[in-house]
């Protein structure tokens, strides 16, 4: 293994378990700052996380195996994501393979076993949130598979790996079909990651909850595995916006350099949209993502048109 | 013992079961003997695939009865023969010794041979025949186990169906016999319009039997009412052999197919699997249920079918063969969930006494192992990783995305439409299958009579779990069969040899990885989770009391989308609200999500052939004078023809 590779792999593990909770700290921090409020700092997810860790949880009467075992579900398929998807073009396949789609596999086994979950509670609140989550991820995964296959066609492949590389340098730029893709990577982003205007991370109403309500009755280290799954998400799915539908470098070594500089920003974006937009109305959500399937739709169509 | 001595000593086995079935005394030793044929067909039809060997007579167009085995009808029998040993092994505990119940066990075992002799026919005669067989034995299965006023409509409504559309299975069966093209690929000429016929033929014949839409309708009819074991037959194997019929006559004889039916076979797949999981999604009776959703994983199949027919009408040989393979993998997995998800209901109805989801509830408690392999089941359905749906799934999706990387503008934007489709459609198939198992397996049971179900018996444990075990081992190591699939398609392809799906052009779906990951990291948090708990403590609902009034329903966890689907689904509901002097004593509620096919497509045909039904009866006087007047003008119309020379 080169060099590079190395330190891509370590960048790739280390950033997406160890620095993942900082990205919506940032988030969250900047949010504050740009409402005009002091807030938390950045490292506001990391106290949290240390907290609940010490804490033993409290068992809803009743539940089960698939209840006790849904955190721990969510929080290893997404940490299986987290060694799937590389941070450069070059980077070593960890055993699990390269592929953007079985991406979209993890991401929807984690959201499957939490939902499950709050059928075992049997509380209203949670199913609510539960059922609009998996609503809203009818056109989630529709929408991400066709941003991915957008860029897969750039590249000419779905091996993460050589999409990094297929979509650097120039790339952004002289295809088109790639800032469609890009357009609609980023209402993928925003509901993957259950920011505005999809979701509210800040609402303690459980009337309006989607991504949060499942979570309601989780306490202790239940809670502290689906808040980092929950950090982990901003991870892969900034990490793809960064590295696949933003302009990048072609040396791997510049995309890594690179790669803090623009999750900083993609997070400040992430926190001016947060602050610029109001919550939807839930059952507008699918529009919007529908939306953002037709802009990857049209993507594809002037990538055909373009090489017909 | 070689391929052919396989088959035929299983066959037989089967038979003589059978028969042994009939007798009180040799009840459950003839379902056991079935079972063991089973076992041997399936053994038989494996090793012909895998070793690629043929066996018997070879395809002839002649109207002369033969038989044979090749890799691909091999395939076919391994699914028979497994999900058939599961099926039998399951109704030697679930059917009764009763006179009923003997019957139903013998037909179950006339069923399988019809079904096998579907695969080994290689003429014309033999296939058709045996192919109306298919479709009339579980209809006497169905009428043998109920003859209520509503089974026996169910059954009118389906042999009708089969029947009428079932004529173009013969119109293109008779077509390819006539020009001598029935197991050879070079005589029908591409493009031709003769073999556009053929296909247009197949496709209503043969879709209409496998539950394509629009001429699904008799499927949700059907699958439910019959028995647990006879549905899972009919689900996981009978629609089945129309995929088998469709990838001979599509993908093996007609040669290469225009651009234009690989979009149209696309379009007819998207079709099925959007609208099939939506209408499953709001059922709420579990078999029911279960039927929309074959309706959906053949719309998945039949995807993977238009991806190989655009692919090879390209020249984009090595992955045209990779998306067949797709097709028939997922055509191997939904044979192994979807019957372990009908004889999983059946156990549940034995237990609890009823399959309305909304009474059901906290089954994985009371019957850990039926339960359990149910909800194995209903993951590998939604198409999740580890299991098997997803690496059938998977494959799919990557065929898709290789058309528009080969493809026109077309045909390219025609299967990017197909990849949203395929991937909505496995996002509701979470959705829906998340409510299943909620409704199910989770939670409080809904009813007294659920919180004293009990385990099903050893048997019928043993059939689901066998099954279960399959998804589980196709989901760790698919490439143990997608290789040899490869190899199934009648042009030259390199298939590749890893247990993993590890394709050019991918970024390779290391399943064994995936699973080994998933269960160490899953298997350490779940552990440094330990099991501290402070207390118990009953649910928080935000400080009222969570009574059984309050639990949620069916059609309370799918309401979003139907909300969201409004515009198409156009639900009807109705709220009744009674007052006695000012004071809600009462509300009555009931919706419904209309089946849009049979109230706006079918209701008009029928409508129409009854109003032109009932105008020709009056030709039909009853008289006998009447009659020999109407032979009288024939024959003197024809004599009249002959004497003008139109007759020739």
């Amino acid at each position: 293994m080169s060099g590079t590779a190395a330190a891509a792999t370590a960048v790739q593990l280390l950033g997406g378990i160890a620095l993942a909770p900082l990205l919506p700290g940032l988030v969250q921090h900047w949010k504050a700052r740009l409402q005009g409020r002091r807030g938390p700092t950045p490292l506001q997810p990391y106290r949290e996380l240390r907290r609940l860790w010490g804490k033993s949880a409290v068992d809803v009467e009743g539940a089960g195996i698939v209840y006790r075992l849904a955190p721990s579900v969510a929080a290893g398929s997404i940490a299986v994501a987290v060694l799937l998807v590389p941070v450069a073009s070059d980077a070593p396949d960890l055993g699990v393979g390269r592929d953007a789609l079985v991406l979209a596999g993890l991401l929807a086994l984690a959201r499957f076993a939490v939902a499950a979950s709050s059928w075992e509670v049997a509380n209203g609140f949670a199913l609510m949130g539960a059922s609009r989550d998996l609503t809203i991820a009818v056109f989630v995964e529709a929408a991400l598979v066709l941003a991915l296959a957008v860029a897969a066609l750039v590249s000419g492949t779905t091996d993460l790996v050589a999409m990094i590389a297929g979509t650097a340098g120039s790339a952004a730029w002289s295809e088109p079909a790639l800032a469609l893709g890009a357009l609609a990577f980023a209402l993928v982003v925003v509901a993957e990651t259950g920011r505005q205007p999809v979701d509210n991370p800040d609402t303690h109403l459980e009337l309006t909850m989607i991504h949060e309500g499942p979570l309601l009755e989780y306490a202790g280290r239940d809670l502290a595995l689906l808040q980092w799954a929950a950090a982990a998400r901003h991870w892969l799915v900034l990490v793809l916006a960064a590295q696949v539908f933003l302009p990048h470098a072609t040396d791997p070594r510049v995309q890594l350099g690179l790669l803090p500089v623009l999750l900083v920003v993609l997070c400040g974006a992430l926190a001016l949209t947060e602050t610029l937009v109001a919550k939807m109305r839930i059952l507008l959500a699918p529009r919007l993502l529908g939306i953002a399937a037709l802009v990857a739709l049209l993507g594809i169509v002037t990538w055909l048109v373009e090489g017909a | 013992m070689s391929v052919a001595g396989s088959v035929l000593v299983g066959a037989a086995a089967v038979g003589a079961g059978g028969l042994l079935t009939l007798l009180h005394r040799t009840f459950v030793a003839g379902l056991a003997l079935q079972a063991v044929g089973c076992v041997l067909l399936a053994f038989g039809g494996l090793w012909a695939l895998v070793a690629d060997e043929t066996a018997g007579l070879a395809f002839t167009s002649a109207f002369d009865p033969r038989v044979g085995v090749d890799a691909l009808s091999g395939l076919f029998l391994g699914i028979l023969g497994a999900v058939g040993v599961a099926a039998l092994v399951f109704a030697t505990r679930y059917l009764e010794p009763s006179g009923k119940g003997r019957t139903i066990g013998a037909l179950t075992g006339l069923f399988v041979l019809v079904q096998a002799l579907v695969l080994v026919a290689r003429d014309p005669l033999t296939f058709l025949l045996a192919w109306e067989a298919m479709t009339l034995v579980p209809a006497a299965v169905i009428l043998v186990s109920r003859a209520d006023e509503p089974a026996r409509r169910s059954v009118f409504f389906y042999v009708a169906l089969t029947h009428l559309a079932g004529a173009g299975t013969w119109v293109a069966i008779l077509l390819l016999a006539s020009e001598g093209a029935i197991g050879d690929p070079s005589v029908i000429a591409s493009g031709s319009g003769v073999q556009i016929a053929i296909a247009l033929a197949a496709l209503v014949g043969m879709g209409a039997k496998a539950g394509v839409m629009p001429l699904h309708v008799w499927l949700p009819l059907a699958h439910p009412i019959a028995p647990a074991h006879v549905s899972a037959l009919m689900s996981g194997v009978m629609i089945k052999i129309a995929i088998y019929g469709l990838v001979r006559v599509l993908v093996e004889w007609l040669g290469v197919l225009p651009e234009w039916l690989g979009v149209l076979v696309l379009a007819l797949g998207a079709l099925s699997s959007v609208a099939g999981v939506v209408y499953a999604l709001f059922q709420h009776e579990l078999k029911r249920l279960l039927a929309f959703h074959s309706i959906e994983n053949i719309g998945i199949i039949v995807l993977g079918l238009g991806a190989c027919l655009l692919l090879r009408a390209r020249g984009a040989d090595a992955w045209a063969a990779f998306a067949l393979a797709a097709a028939l993998l997922h055509t191997v997995n939904h044979a192994l969930f979807k019957s372990l998800l009908f004889l999983g209901a059946g156990s549940f109805e034995r237990a609890a006494g009823s399959l309305e989801l909304d009474r059901l509830g906290g089954l994985l408690r009371r019957m850990p192992w039926t339960g359990g392999a149910f909800f194995v089941g209903a993951v590998a359905i939604a198409g999740l990783p580890p299991l098997n749906g997803f690496a059938s799934e998977w494959t799919t999706l990557q065929s898709l995305l290789h058309v528009p990387a080969y493809g026109g503008v077309a045909d390219g934007t025609a299967a990017a439409i197909a990849l949203a489709a395929l991937a909505a459609t496995a996002a509701l198939a979470a959705l829906c299958f998340v409510k299943v198992v909620g409704l199910v397996l989770l939670g409080p049971a809904r009813r007294d009579a659920v919180a004293h179900a009990e385990e099903a018996p050893g048997a019928m444990r043993a059939g689901v779990a066998a099954l279960a075990g399959g998804c589980v081992l196709l989901g760790l190591a698919p490439g143990l069969l997608f290789g040899s699939l490869v190899g199934l398609a009648p042009w030259s392809a390199e298939a590749p040899t890893t247990v993993g799906l590890d394709l050019p052009g991918t970024g390779d779906f290391r399943s064994g990885g995936v699973a080994l990951a998933l269960a160490a990291l899953v298997g350490a948090l779940a552990l440094v989770r330990g099991r501290r708990v402070a207390a118990r403590a009953p649910t928080w609902a935000c400080g009222q009391l969570v009574e059984r009034q309050l639990d949620w329903t069916s059609a309370g966890f799918t309401k979003p989308l139907r909300l969201v689907l409004e515009d198409v689904l156009r639900p009807e509901r109705e709220v009744a609200v009674r007052t006695e002097g000012g004071v809600v004593t009462e509300v009555a509620y009931e919706g419904r999500v209309p089946h849009h096919f049979e109230e706006r497509l079918y209701r008009p045909v029928t409508a129409l052939a009854m109003y032109g039904a009932h105008h020709a009866r009056r030709v039909q006087g009853g008289r006998l004078g009447v009659y020999v007047a109407y032979l009288l003008g024939l024959v003197l119309v024809v004599l009249a023809a002959a004497k003008l020379g139109v007759l020739g």
